[in-house]
């Protein structure tokens, strides 16, 4: 029924897109939680101006769909600025992936922020501390250990997300998959596995993130 | 919150790597850059990772001849069309089919396939014989391609329930979900007869259609189309095009 043979021949030629898949989700969260610590900031501290801009970024970003947005920079905005053209599929999905996710994690983060107990703010304040000392030293490290769970739980999302980079030409592990099941026409075989290897990848990260969050949570512990 | 040391010369190094693949370099004079899905099977496939097919086969010919060498792109099909618009391919080989809407956007070297519309059923299904029995059918096309805009033009196409899909459009008709599924003939009988899945043709292709490379209507693309084009009619003299067609479809299909 299942061809086992099929698939253990085709397990090392999926792998091999494996490190792009994982390359483009970690670049894209590297630089999505960059972002998305700033977007959050800017709204917890109400800056102005960029707090309107913030706004209607998260907006934008959570009320589209991923495939819009990657559609809209790779095919879209060629058409208005041509210099776009030069970015490859790759960039094109990782600047997709990192604004979308960005977004979502923003939103996560600032309700990690706003979380902390007001007392933690008025004590630091009481001490003399800069509003930039509060949060980088009181806030932001008990804000992590909040936010860590959601975070990964976004990670692991966008590395399924990756998927969506055949639509714009580049070869990743889905992508493989779908054109070895076009030349086999062995479709459950092809798909089940590439579901067992996004499985493992998944149990891999959260084996990591439960080793994250015993370290953050070293503080707490009596 | 400082990110631990490791963890951002990590970030830096997969940065670097990949850095490489962010500014691919454009269209050189030399280099041809064919798209296809590497979903169509006999055209463009993948077995353990190597691209195949009658496509590819063509395409590396034509390169023989014009001396350009040939950089296959694979993407969802599509997408293809949004490349080739963009100038991120210089053109589709995919069983581009001529039509009127796309004449009117791309140019095309002269047809390299000549081919029907086939209509294509469950093995024991013999409800449906031509497009006539489709009313009140469900058939699956392909996202993009040209039957859906076939079917249409049919004198009962309110009375056909049309889905389209993104890919594997055999598999859901092999699994009973729709009707039927339309595609040229020649990759049709191909899929029935190598793939083992329970299909079979129904009745007689019911449109001729004429296939053939769409390039950017510009004067490069016209350039471009120019090349291309020579080689083809080279291969056609010198009987390469035919044998390419027998050794994927034990049959010549460049031939009207």
């Amino acid at each position: 029924m299942l061809n086992l043979e099929y698939m253990w021949g085709l397990l090392p030629v999926l792998l091999r897109y494996l490190p792009l898949t994982l390359q483009m989700a970690t670049i894209a969260m590297f630089f999505a939680l960059i972002l998305a610590c700033l977007l959050a900031v800017v709204r917890v501290s109400k800056v102005p101006f960029l707090n309107g801009f913030s706004l209607l970024f998260i907006s934008f970003f959570r009320g589209t769909p991923l495939l819009v947005q990657l559609f809209l920079f790779y095919y879209g905005l060629p058409q208005l600025i041509s210099a776009l053209i030069s970015i490859t599929g790759v960039t094109a999905a990782v600047l997709g992936l990192t604004l979308h996710f960005s977004a979502y994690m923003a939103e996560s983060i600032r309700a990690a922020i706003v979380g902390i107990d007001r007392s933690q703010t008025e004590a630091a304040l009481s001490i003399g501390m800069t509003q930039s000392q509060l949060m980088r030293r009181i806030i932001l490290p008990q804000a992590t250990r909040v936010a860590t769970p959601t975070l990964m739980n976004y990670f692991i999302d966008m590395i399924k997300a990756t998927s969506l980079a055949f639509t714009l030409g580049v070869t990743e592990l889905m992508g493989a998959t779908q054109k070895e099941a076009a030349g086999s026409f062995l479709y459950l075989e092809a798909f089940l596995l590439v579901a067992l290897i996004y499985w493992a990848i998944v149990e891999v990260l959260s084996w990591g993130q439960r080793r994250l969050e015993i370290y953050l949570n070293k503080a707490y512990q009596r | 919150m400082p990110l631990p040391c490791k963890l951002t010369t990590t970030l830096a190094a997969l940065s670097l790597s990949v850095a490489s693949g962010f500014f691919a370099a454009s269209a050189q004079a030399d280099t041809l850059r064919v798209g296809m899905s590497g979903g169509y099977f006999p055209f463009t496939f993948v077995e353990q990772d190597e691209l195949k097919g009658f496509e590819v086969d063509v395409m590396n010919a034509v390169g023989e001849i014009t001396g350009d060498e040939i950089e296959f792109v694979t993407a969802s099909f599509s997408g293809l069309a949004g490349m080739l618009e963009s100038g991120r391919i210089d053109t589709i080989a995919n069983q581009i089919t001529i039509t009127p809407e796309r004449e009117a956007k791309y140019v095309f070297t002269s047809p390299y396939v000549y081919d029907g519309a086939q209509v294509v059923v469950r093995a024991g299904n013999d409800t449906i014989e031509s497009v006539e029995d489709l009313s009140g059918k469900s058939v699956a096309v392909n996202l993009g391609s040209n039957y859906e805009q076939l079917l249409r033009e049919q004198p009962n196409a309110d009375e056909i329930d049309i889905r389209t899909y993104e890919s594997n459009i055999e598999q859901d008709v092999a699994l009973g979900r729709v009707e039927a599924f339309v595609m040229d003939r020649v990759s049709a009988t191909q899929v029935i007869k190598e793939k083992g899945l329970p299909l079979e043709l129904a009745g007689q292709p019911f449109s001729t259609i004429e296939n053939a490379l769409p390039f950017r209507d510009d004067e490069a693309g016209r350039e471009q189309r120019d090349r291309v084009d020579a080689a083809l009619s080279e291969l056609r003299e010198n009987g390469e095009l035919r044998e390419i067609s027998e050794k994927w479809f034990n049959t010549d299909i460049t031939q009207p």
